[in-house]
């Protein structure tokens, strides 16, 4: 009970290029196999990298975002070992000059509330390419489109404390680098990928335990299993006398358990230095400053404004602000003359659902703030504009027109309402009665029922005074 | 002796090169000869804080981002020792690396 | 003379030079120089190189012969791209001649390191003709071709050059694109080029050279613009190198060397004396960055995706190393393995870091020259002329020696070039003049001025 887990997280994320990192191949994913390959990703003799300015714009702006140092000058470093995918023997990328250091997020720690997370480097590096173990018997198959592809890669100091966290830290850096348009970050395409250094100590310890490396992990949720079986593997190593040795392990999802991935045999001399064909990137403060400029608004700023500007709550405001579309659309909603509380609860109720099936909203903010605008002027009932939304989703239809074609519009008519009043005073003559001896709380139950005689067609302020003079009146 | 055979069969698997047994004394003797004549360097004392010298330009160019492929007057299937499928095709990683 | 006559001639000088077994073309064939001269025939106005056939070292890729780099690895490989030096010729109206023979992977300074055979010495076969661009030079002298392309790491041309008597230019570092050069150590490779006079040499440079988008390492500089020989040398400073003299400097080089100074100052150029200090550790430093780069550089020939491989029955591994074990010859196999050393973990500080501070130290010398008034450095190019096969072969320290004083340039990226400058027992002797960065043209205006005024085929003793 008395140990400390200590956690830091290596992110790479795929910069969202139209071309690769060091030549003009397509970054499409799931094409035919070597169909976007060039002599310099396929390492040809002769070929030479050339850096892809996008590729260095988007990874200042993910710095920028984590609150990074942007270093005016950094070193394109090759880091050599031999495997399959990897064309040229050696990858590009940065070494003891890295693009940008010393940032800083603040996450929601489930157990220690909002911590500060360090955030110690962002490089810019190659991908690698993708090598198939069971596509042709005892043999690997090797598929290049992805070698070459933009990588920034973030290492996350060794802050984070339990698997949770270590969650939270990704889901909020996730976020970043989304709002930030830096990386697409979908752990199934392959654009994030994480992994995980942990050890632990006693607690009051000073000194870091001995770590292992966990790679090979698919999902933020795998992350935090992943890291809950290594933490339990450690302890008990470390509790029966045992040592941990340093190595790297592979998360199994089926089975929940790690096991070692590689011999050390060799496998950690990179031999790092310079790549002599890319001089040093350069970047000057002024263009360092026009990309901050460019930078959107922020979660965490954002959500500041969100409570601030539309007196909305923290919990509605960080949902809202969970992704840039998101917040967006209510901005949007809003803007086209929606009550911000109302645009909230609709767009974190009804438009949510739909948003989390299509991947987009389905109705135009211009279009919900008129629906808005229908119950807030009692045009609709609350119940009938859920049926309105409904529809307008799947039709595209315009609120009032739905709500028309689908007899919701609220009934004000008093002669209407009478009618439906008189129904039920007819059809409960004992609630009738016992009202009239004063017990008027049933006043609500009878206002029900007139709703419910109505199909929900009447307005319900025009329903009491008709209903009381009814009551009252004989 | 500064370069021992051990060292030899130590770089010549991270460079992934096969070394015959029977050429190692002499692979031994030349790296060492090779590796004694360049250690002349020391002579030089404390480089400490002299800057590496970076060949070329002062910063790198950069690349507008368009797709716009070289074209091989060559494909990968007529270049590549083994192709199937679409894929290049090696022996299987060994035991060592991924089980 | 049609530029089919000339492709046709040139395919006699070839099959001649086969037949004197100078081993100094890897692959040239009749229909390639026909399609070659077609091409020519079909551009719309006659190029700076109209007609003229270019040998190219075969570490320069292209997609109509086989470019092996002298090695097995590379066996029957035809690059599916062309370099940009091959565009450039060709659309300056040259015709690729054909791949010249090299020490493999430009490895080497006598071109014995070749897996096709080592190339002879035009003027005696028992010699070498240098290296690595032994057969580009080779060829120039012999008169199969007027040009040739070679590549510089740490003197390759210029070395060749002075053995076989004939020009050799190696421009600034980033003047020429890199770009289908098959990499050797990249922050040295510099194409250079051969003429048999200074003019052709230099007419070559300004064809190849500007910058290139495909290589960042190429410097945004117009081409070479020639300018023409004075007659005079009135107005430029001449430094002479003490480290470059010597004591134990051959007797014949040390007289043609002194020939030509002396040959300058009738010219008028002032004769100063200088101190290039850290030039003595120049072929160490060499030692440690050209082959630590190489390590990685020849990292992709695997066997994987091109080139020879060798079949066998184990993993991925075994493959790499077998391929790599019996596709590489024994010279290419030490480098890399030096090259690993000096940047594995426990040697990188006192090797790899030890060298790039060094190398600093040789570029201060350099600029500080240049910075005192000298307009050019002259020097030996080599210390001795052409040695016989086999020499220095079974020691490659005395063998890496041969290129004393033109590893420094290579190191500072600066420019230099060779040009004969007399005989010794009849073997040509070659002196270096070494400019600032970007000062070819002045370089190459001195030089032809010296040439016009030297008998470079006369005994000097």
């Amino acid at each position: 009970m008395d140990w400390e887990t200590v956690i830091g997280l290596e992110v790479h994320v795929q910069l969202a290029t139209r071309s690769k990192m060091f030549c003009a191949c397509d970054t499409t994913f799931g094409d035919a196999p070597n169909s976007h390959v060039c002599p310099v990703c396929l390492g040809l003799p002769g070929a030479l990298p050339v850096p892809n300015a996008e590729a260095i714009r988007l990874a200042v702006r993910g710095a920028l975002a984590l609150g990074c140092t942007i270093q005016e000058r950094s070193i394109f470093a090759r880091k050599n070992y031999f495997y399959p995918d990897l064309p040229k023997g050696y990858q590009i990328s940065q070494f003891d000059r890295p693009l940008a250091t010393g940032g800083r997020i603040t996450i929601e720690s489930p157990e220690r509330g909002l911590l500060d997370v360090t955030i110690e480097r962002l490089h810019v590096e190659e991908d690698a390419g993708k090598s198939l173990h069971d596509r042709i018997p005892g043999k690997t198959a090797v598929d290049l489109n992805r070698a070459g592809v933009p990588l920034a890669e973030i290492v996350g100091g060794p802050d984070l404390r339990s698997p949770a966290e270590a969650r939270a830290y990704l889901i909020t850096l996730r976020q970043l680098l989304v709002y930030a348009g830096v990386s697409e970050c979908s752990m199934e395409k392959g654009s994030l990928r994480v992994d995980a250094n942990i050890s632990i100590r006693r607690l009051g310890q000073g000194t870091l335990g001995t770590k292992t490396e966990i790679k090979n992990l698919n999902s933020f949720a795998n992350v935090e299993r992943a890291l809950e079986a290594e933490r339990g593997r450690q302890q008990e190593l470390l509790e029966r006398g045992a040592t941990v040795e340093q190595v790297t392990l592979l998360f199994n999802a089926a089975t929940g358990q790690v096991r070692p991935m590689r011999s050390k045999e060799g496998s950690h001399d990179y031999r790092y230095f310079p790549d002599p064909d890319l001089p040093p990137l350069v970047l000057t403060p002024e263009w360092i400053e026009a990309v901050r400029r460019e930078l959107p608004e922020l979660p965490a700023a954002k959500r500041a404004r969100l409570v601030a500007a539309y007196g909305l709550s923290a919990y509605d405001a960080s949902v809202l602000t969970s992704e840039r579309v998101i917040a967006d659309y209510f901005e949007r909603v809003v803007e086209a003359g929606a009550d911000p509380k109302s645009a909230a609860n609709w767009i974190l109720g009804e438009a949510m659902t739909g948003y989390n099936e299509l991947g987009r909203f389905a109705v135009p903010p211009a279009r919900l703030a008129a629906l808005i605008g229908l119950v807030r002027n009692a045009v609709v009932s609350h119940q009938a504009a859920k049926k309105v939304y409904v529809d307008m989703a799947s039709t595209g239809g315009e609120a009032r027109a739905v709500a028309e074609r689908l007899g919701l519009l609220q009934v004000r008519d008093e002669g209407a309402l009478a009618r439906w009043v008189d129904e039920v005073v007819a059809a409960h003559p004992r609630e009738v009665e016992r009202y009239r001896a004063g017990e008027t709380k049933l006043l609500g139950f009878l206002t029900g029922q007139v709703m419910k005689a109505s199909q929900g067609k009447a307005d319900p302020k025009g329903v009491q005074p008709v209903l009381l003079r009814r009551l009252e009146g004989k | 002796m500064s370069v021992s055979p051990r060292d030899v069969q130590h770089v010549a698997r991270l460079a992934e090169l096969a070394v015959d047994d029977a050429d190692l004394p002499a692979l031994t003797a030349q790296m060492d000869r090779i590796v004694s004549f360049v250690a002349q360097l020391s002579e030089l004392g404390d480089l400490d804080g002299v800057a590496s010298y970076l060949a070329g330009p002062e910063r790198t160019p950069l690349r507008e981002d368009v797709v716009r492929p070289a074209e091989l007057a060559r494909t990968p299937a007529a270049i590549a020792p083994e192709f199937v499928d679409g894929f290049f095709v090696v022996p299987k990683i060994g035991a060592m690396e991924e089980s | 003379m049609s530029v089919r006559a000339a492709a046709l001639e040139t395919g006699g000088r070839l099959a001649e030079a086969d037949r004197k077994g100078l081993n100094a073309v890897l692959a040239w064939s009749p229909e390639a120089l026909d399609r070659e001269a077609a091409r020519v025939d079909a551009l719309p106005a006659k190029g700076l190189l109209h007609g003229i056939p270019v040998a190219l070292k075969d570490n320069i890729v292209t997609t109509e012969q086989p470019s092996t780099c002298g090695s097995r690895i590379l066996e029957g490989y035809v690059s599916p791209f062309n370099a940009t030096v091959v565009d450039r010729l060709r659309a300056a109206g040259a015709m690729v001649a054909c791949k010249s023979n090299l020490d493999e992977f430009a490895m080497g300074s006598s071109t014995e390191h070749s897996a096709y055979g080592r190339v002879r010495h035009p003027m005696d076969p028992e010699r070498v003709p240098g290296g690595s661009s032994g057969g580009s030079a080779a060829l120039v002298a012999s008169g199969v071709v007027p040009m040739a392309l070679g590549s510089e790491t740490g003197g390759s041309v210029r070395q060749p050059a002075s053995f076989c008597g004939v020009v050799g230019v190696k421009p600034t570092y980033g003047r020429v694109s890199r770009y289908g050069l098959v990499a050797f150590g990249s922050s040295l490779d510099c194409i250079s080029t051969f003429g048999r006079t200074v003019a052709e040499a230099e007419r070559l440079l300004a064809v190849i050279s500007g910058p290139d988008p495909r290589d960042a390492t190429t410097v945004e500089r117009p081409p070479l613009e020639p300018v023409p020989a004075p007659a005079s040398l009135a107005g430029v400073t001449i430094g002479l190198p003490r480290e470059y003299f010597p004591d134990d400097l051959d007797p014949g080089v040390r007289a043609a060397c002194r020939r030509a100074i002396d040959r300058m100052k009738e010219l008028g150029a002032a004769i100063v004396e200088v101190a290039l200090p850290h030039s003595r550790y120049a072929v160490p430093t060499y030692y440690i960055i050209a082959p630590a780069e190489a390590a990685a550089n020849l990292a992709r020939f695997d066997g994987a995706r091109y080139g020879a491989r060798k079949s066998v029955d184990g993993d991925v591994r075994a493959l790499y190393r077998a391929t790599r074990g019996q596709g590489f010859g024994a010279e290419v196999r030490r480098r890399i393995l030096v090259g690993t050393y000096v940047l594995s973990a426990g040697y990188h500080d006192a090797y790899y870091n030890r060298a790039q501070a060094a190398r600093m130290r040789i570029v201060e010398d350099f600029t500080g020259a240049f910075a005192s008034g000298v307009d050019l450095l002259f020097t030996p190019t080599c210390p001795t002329p052409a040695f016989k096969a086999g020499e220095k072969t079974s020691d490659p320290v005395a063998m890496y020696l041969a290129d004393i004083f033109v590893c420094p340039a290579s190191l500072a990226g600066v420019p230099a070039m060779s040009l004969p400058i007399g005989r010794s027992e009849g073997l040509p002797v070659g002196g270096q003049l070494i400019a600032p960065y970007f000062q070819e043209a002045r370089m190459l205006s001195v030089a032809g001025t010296l040439e016009r005024h030297l008998d470079a085929a006369a005994e000097v003793r």
